[in-house]
């Protein structure tokens, strides 16, 4: 395995640029160059450096033109938009978005090497549950803490989110173990799943350890993502929808034990069902939310023409809503069109994986990026409590973009690797 | 397994197509709704452009000072002129006319903004607002708000009631609407509502004030005359229920005027049971209790039991205001303005003129409401309510140099001592004002609402003089 990656770097096609990630570019530096400048000190030249990362991610793989050529594109897309709206409501919130997002380029770019060589990843299968639960060990101890959750590490002016490369090793483990036990768990009878419990154990361990640290740690959303990845990686590696269901189930009981006993989870679900209940207290930040969408209407105020900001926190938690005012429904749509796309791209890459544990990665990001979209637009326009994860590329959040960039990557070299080699 | 890549994949699509849905709904289908709740900031955003409100002389009540709202009749007319604010909403006449003092931007027009499409980057101008005169005086509305205890919770409605203009109603506790940020915590949580706005929205049980309708519709309906005799011995025995006046006193023989003026809900309690429903329900219908105002500011709707629902029980005690009957200190206002005005019942009017920006004013005319009673029977109610106030229950609302009608009310309810009633107009002989009183839990009308009566008539006659 190791052997087709080398013939991937090493071999002698000349790198080429795709025409569709130079004209989304073109188009988005156009717009950010004549939009940005209206609202003060932004260094734009970092526009440039983010242009020439994209440019140099494209040619960090030789056949690159053999790879997706709709994922760069809608990736760099999704950055602009998200530079947009961040650097509206605070330039300097926009400035680190951009930061984040070089260095999130730069990672790939330079670790591309090793990021082809993917596949010795399989053979670390619980190396990653060991991570995220040190992870989780030294976050619930070290952690800092914003708004009563400790999410974060603190490294001087620099913070992390691990639960953002958490969400990376989770897929890791997932595809690792159901590339190995995905046929024999299918196999099995329903019956005698409870006589193989050895063989379910370390799944249902994860599991267990990961909303279990999640809830502790009061973040729902990641737990409704990680729910969501889990589901959809064990139906399509195991093809066994009873222990979908019963998962699904469990964390329902476990969501409603949570309700009766956090009130912090209560609150946030009273909210949810009257959202009006409580204008000037908790559901102040939902019901600005509404006012902004309603505000943009069909076509949206035009950008720099709403208040978004009217909306606490809009740039972590409500950028979608800050589309829907200043870019209206049609923006909205066109955002959620663009993710569709992704999600769809990602799961042909998985399509058409050669082996299990590719495909079993690539459905894996495809399914985080699609589920982290629908909690977060979901909670935002009432269709679900509103969670704290972020809008994939658009939200304020350097480790959330690192940690997507990465994904995207994953997903990229995937789809070059499926066409290079012909299958057999 | 690519089945099931498939299978995800069109779930996936299902989603974002529910998310579409959704927010298309919000964007689109809810957007007015969204829109009509308070506290969107954007409302306020046009401060700067936002029309006056004037009172009926030209004082402004609402204006724009720089980026703030100022409200020159302050704590007097806080309810009614209400406040526009941008982390507090909007409230009073603010909100209710907030289309003609903000009219929205050209922009916000869906259409409109499709032709803007591509010229985003050019702000349109803010449209100005529009000016809007009222019938409310400020300098009433200050005599009122004098006149009335500072401690106490009520309301007082001042009418013409030859117009229907309302000229002031003012509330207690009330706030202060140039203060909103400093006190909005406390005027929140307070357990006496210093927010709700008592003259429109307070619903009370009129008690004895509601014998001005009764007797009327006695009257009127030609089943009793004005000399007919009661025996009130301090009770009257309806099916299971027993009827008392409010000291538990017994007026003895007297006929309907004594009856009246001194307030006799034994004898009223008679007189409802003999008109029996239909002619009641009749005269509470052309006296439009229960009806829409259609005042330019929400009014509560009076409760009134369904008329198939009524005992006679239940109408021996609607007769002198009890039972389940809850009506509006405006509505108490209107009923003694039809006996003021002869029996015709003007709709009541706060907008005198809206002058939209660059159009040609508009200006409210009076409306004849109904004439629920004949100019007869409106005058000898009239005599009757003279008589309250020169040797009745009402005697403490006497003026020197003026006649006043009015009549008192003890309301009783449960959970505390009765409500307070006093609903008065003067010169009784070409009544220029109606002024009706509610101070609640306290006790007599005759006591303790009637004197805040007079002192309003006292201080507002010579400022209305025509």
């Amino acid at each position: 395995m190791a052997s087709e990656s080398a013939t991937l770097t090493s071999s002698g096609a000349r790198p080429r640029i795709s025409i569709p990630l130079l004209s989304v570019l073109a188009v988005a530096s156009v717009c950010l160059a004549l939009l940005l400048p209206q609202n003060g000190p932004f260094p734009w030249w970092l526009l440039g450096l983010v242009a020439i990362g994209f440019i140099a991610w494209n040619a960090s793989v030789r056949l690159s033109a053999d790879a997706d050529p709709m994922l760069l594109p809608i990736v760099a897309a999704l950055c602009a938009l998200g530079i947009l709206v961040i650097t509206r409501l605070d330039v300097y919130l926009g400035v680190h978005q951009v930061l984040s997002m070089l260095v999130g380029l730069a990672i790939v770019v330079i670790g591309q090497r090793l990021f082809l060589q993917y596949r010795r990843l399989a053979n670390v299968t619980y190396f990653w549950v060991l991570v995220s639960v040190a992870l989780f060990v030294l976050l619930r101890f070290f952690g800092h803490e914003v708004n009563g959750a400790r999410l974060w590490f603190k490294f001087g002016p620099l913070t992390a989110q691990p639960v953002e490369a958490v969400k990376l090793f989770m897929v890791f483990f997932m595809a690792a173990y159901l590339s190995k036990n995905g046929e024999t768990l299918a196999a099995l009878r329903s019956s005698s799943l409870l006589a193989n419990l050895r063989l379910l154990f370390p799944l249902l361990l994860v599991w267990g350890i990961s909303i279990l640290s999640l809830v502790l740690q009061r973040d729902v959303g990641m737990a409704a993502l990680f729910l969501g990845i889990f589901l959809v990686m064990l139906y399509v590696g195991s093809r066994r929808l009873d222990l979908v269901i019963v998962s699904a189930l469990v964390f329902i009981i476990g969501a409603w034990i949570a309700a009766q006993n956090f009130p912090y989870v209560q609150a946030r679900i009273a909210l949810w069902l009257d959202p009006w209940s409580d204008p000037l207290g908790r559901a102040y930040q939902a019901e600005q939310a509404y006012f902004s969408m309603a505000a943009g209407g069909l076509l949206g105020t035009g950008y720099h023409l709403g208040h978004p900001g009217f909306v606490p926190d809009a740039a972590t938690d409500y950028p979608f809503a800050a589309v829907a005012e200043e870019f209206g429904l049609a923006g909205g749509l066109a955002l959620l069109a663009l993710y569709g796309a992704l999600v769809i791209r990602g799961m042909r890459v998985a399509f058409f994986s050669r082996d299990a544990f590719t495909a079993l990665l690539a459905t894996g990001f495809a399914a985080t990026l699609g589920v982290q979209v629908a909690v977060i637009v979901a909670g935002v326009i009432g269709l679900l409590p509103l969670t704290g994860i972020t809008l994939p590329f658009v939200s304020y959040g350097g480790s959330s973009v690192v940690a997507n960039l990465l994904m995207l990557n994953f997903l990229w070299i995937f789809s070059a690797q499926a066409k290079a080699v012909p299958s057999t | 397994m690519r089945r099931r890549i498939i299978v995800i994949t069109y779930a996936f699509i299902i989603v974002f197509l529910i998310l579409a849905v959704q927010e298309a709904r919000i964007q689109i289908v809810d957007r007015a709704a969204i829109q009509q709740h308070a506290g969107d900031p954007r409302r306020a955003q046009s401060l700067a452009h936002r029309g006056e409100l004037l009172d009926a002389t030209g004082l402004p009540l609402a204006q724009t000072k720089g980026s703030r709202r100022i409200y020159s009749a302050g704590p007097a007319l806080a309810h009614v002129v209400g406040y526009s604010s941008s982390v507090y909403g909007e409230s009073g006449l603010e909100s209710s006319l907030d289309s003609i003092l903000s009219p929205r931007d050209p922009s916000s027009d869906q259409f409109a903004a499709l032709g803007s499409l591509f010229s985003q980057r050019r702000q349109q101008p803010k449209p100005a607002g529009g000016k809007v005169i009222l019938t409310l005086r400020r300098d009433i509305a200050q005599a009122v708000d004098q006149a009335l205890p500072a401690n106490v919770r009520g309301a007082a409605v001042v009418l013409d009631p030859r117009t229907g203009a309302v000229l002031a109603a003012v509330n207690r506790p009330t706030f202060n609407p140039n203060r909103l940020a400093a006190d909005w915590s406390k005027l929140r949580s307070r357990a006496d509502s210093p927010l709700l706005d008592r003259c429109f929205d307070g619903l009370y049980p009129p008690g004895s004030t509601f014998k001005m309708l009764t007797a009327s519709a006695a009257l009127d309906s030609g089943t009793f005359t004005v000399d007919d005799g009661f025996r009130d011995p301090g009770y009257f025995t309806i099916g299971n229920f027993t009827v008392h006046n409010a000291e538990g006193e017994a007026t003895g023989y007297q006929t309907l005027v004594g009856a009246f003026a001194h307030s006799s809900n034994v004898d009223f309690a008679q007189i409802g049971v003999k008109l029996g429903v239909d002619m009641f329900y009749q005269y509470l219908h052309r006296f439009k209790v229960g009806d829409d105002a259609a005042l330019s500011l929400p009014v509560s709707r009076d409760e009134i039991p369904a008329a198939n629902s009524v005992t006679d029980g239940e109408l021996a005690q609607m007769a002198f205001g009890q039972g389940s009957l809850a009506v509006t200190p405006l509505r108490m206002a209107l009923i003694a303005a039809t006996i003021a005005n002869g029996g015709s019942l003007m709709r009541p009017l706060i907008v005198k003129e809206i002058q939209p920006a660059g159009r040609p004013p508009i200006r409210t005319v009076p409306v004849n409401w109904g004439t629920p009673i004949s100019k007869p029977t409106a005058d000898a109610v009239r005599d009757m309510m003279i008589d309250v106030v020169r040797y009745g229950t009402g005697t403490a609302a006497g003026l020197t140099n003026v006649i006043v009608a009015g009549k008192t009310g003890t309301a009783t309810h449960p959970g505390g001592a009765p409500d307070a009633w006093f609903v008065c107009f003067a010169p009784a002989r070409a009544p220029r004002l109606v002024v009706a009183v509610i101070i609640e839990d306290a006790g007599y009308g005759g006591v303790a609402a009637a004197p805040i009566a007079r002192n309003i008539l006292a201080a507002a006659l010579p400022l209305y003089a025509q």
